[in-house]
């Protein structure tokens, strides 16, 4: 072995070594204190109007059925348990759903908004993905406009009568990436040094690519066979959490 | 399971006053996040670590290890504000690759620096109060600041039913183990879709006898618990007001 192959091959060991340990690649919480103050205070705001409505809608279903309130807690608890779980990945790297695109199916994106907000202040504290100044950033992406795309498209396929295995998959995959690149939109609008806002939007969406076009996929298969379970063997169950889709 | 919330429950800051440690943790943060300057990121990450390894007896490897949970993140997105890719070279390197440059400026350097330590500063911050306070203690504080009722009852009952799912969880994911539930590639994406729905079944039981229960002891719209109460030392109250009015003025 001449001493230039050594070389190459004790870099690629590195550079294998160095994205092997990359410990977490969760689902695209801005981390905290990455954004700066006033953007988190404007992306804060811009998720008030959802929440208002999100929170009269729960609160009017709750005064109608007070049962209604361990079944949304549920709901709430099962989207946290569902995005802390490690999914098969094929990188090896650790990685996890956002669950976004299920709990709009499941639970319709007025209730989700709601329950996103928890969740996401849940994982900031319990798990330290994400963050409390980050926050509102997040609620948009993950709670407000990826549900929202989700349940926009599940909808459209319903009415015009397309399979609904692949509708259900194109509601995950195209939720989870439409959350990916608000994302990015939210991170370059805060931080372009040398460039203009779209070219350092291209950056970010370059460099999350390879590990969220993926993850957007598996998540899409995945949330296939949770419904398709759940089609088969929970009837009575998907009917009653569709109240809480109904009271709007 | 979680293992911050175990961690916190052990922690000595634990009895100290809830609404201190809030404040300070968010007070500090808010500073830290609003200044954006390196000198000010390096103090406070040097005094909450201190203060949650040293005072909160947290061991330090454990403390280190969370610190690089959201390094993949860091790692990317730093990346991408500092190099660009264009056909004229920036004043601190370049690379040439074919007809184009790999290359970064000095000052997105230091934008680029100053912006990792304000993040790390600030996940020290969050850490503070999530190494030294437990869930509930923080419902408490959030039920002071009047934060909406039917909120507070939410969270609670989803603090409580996370650790249900991912007992349930747990144990599925197991026995899918011992059934070679992840053989390959194409099975473990199957056996995780079954866990997900049969833990959403299981969910919707749950609810359903937790809310019989709830009827069966007078459940009559609001769940009440009993909280410790640990009253503010005026002390701890001076140290922490002098602490930030010093931080402020530092960061102006």
């Amino acid at each position: 072995m001449s001493k230039r192959q050594k070389k190459i091959i004790t870099l690629a060991a590195a550079f294998a070594l160095m994205f092997g340990i990359v410990p977490n690649v969760s689902a695209m919480h801005i981390m905290e204190g990455y954004l700066p103050g006033a953007f988190c205070i404007a992306w804060g705001v811009l998720c008030v109007p959802f929440l208002i409505a999100g929170f009269m809608s729960i609160k009017k279903t709750i005064s109608q059925n007070r049962k209604l309130i361990t079944l949304l807690a549920m709901s709430g608890a099962f989207i946290f348990v569902i995005s802390s779980l490690k999914i098969p990945s094929v990188t090896g790297s650790c990685s996890h759903m956002t669950g976004t695109g299920l709990g709009a199916i499941l639970f319709g994106p007025a209730s989700v908004s709601i329950l996103g907000i928890i969740v996401l202040l849940f994982q900031a504290i319990l798990l330290a993905h994400g963050g409390l100044t980050t926050l509102g950033a997040n609620v948009f992406s993950m709670a407000i406009a990826g549900p929202f795309v989700s349940y926009g498209i599940y909808f459209v396929c319903k009415k015009t009568g397309v399979n609904k295995r692949v509708s259900v998959f194109l509601a995950a995959t195209i939720g989870d990436l439409f959350t990916y690149c608000v994302t990015a939109v939210q991170m370059a609008i805060a931080h372009h040094a040398d460039t203009t806002i779209f070219g350092a939007m291209g950056k970010f969406l370059a460099v999350f690519a390879p590990t969220q076009v993926p993850l957007a996929i598996i998540e899409g298969i995945i949330t296939v066979v949770i419904v398709m379970g759940l089609e088969s063997y929970a009837k009575p169950e998907l009917r009653a959490v569709g109240f809480l889709k109904e009271a709007k | 399971m979680i293992t911050i919330d175990k961690m916190c429950y052990h922690s000595k800051l634990r009895y100290e006053n809830a609404g201190e440690k809030f404040a300070f943790a968010v007070i500090t943060l808010l500073i830290c996040v609003m200044s954006r300057s390196a000198a000010v990121a390096g103090i406070v990450l040097a005094v909450t670590g201190v203060l949650t390894v040293w005072k909160g007896g947290i061991p330090v490897a454990r403390y280190v290890r969370f610190l690089t949970v959201p390094l993949a993140f860091l790692i990317l997105s730093t990346a991408a504000i500092m190099f660009n890719i264009r056909r004229t070279p920036l004043d601190l390197f370049a690379l040439p690759i074919g007809g184009w440059y790999l290359t970064a400026s000095s000052h997105s350097f230091f934008y680029a620096v100053s912006l990792v330590l304000t993040a790390l500063a600030a996940v020290s911050c969050l850490y503070f109060l999530s190494f030294t306070t437990p869930m509930p203690d923080i419902l408490q504080v959030l039920r002071r600041l009047h934060c909406p009722k039917l909120m507070i009852e939410m969270m609670l009952l989803i603090y409580r039913f996370i650790f249900i799912l991912l007992d349930t969880a747990s144990a599925i994911s197991t026995s899918q183990d011992c059934r070679m539930g992840n053989r390959d590639y194409k099975t473990s994406l199957k056996s995780f879709g079954m866990l997900g729905s049969v833990l959403m079944i299981r969910a919707v039981s749950r609810s359903g006898k937790l809310y019989d229960s709830m009827e069966a002891r007078c459940y009559d719209g609001t769940i009440r618990v009993l909280s410790e109460n640990h009253p503010p030392k005026k002390k701890v109250i001076a140290g922490i007001v002098c602490f930030e009015l010093l931080l402020f003025s530092f960061a102006l």
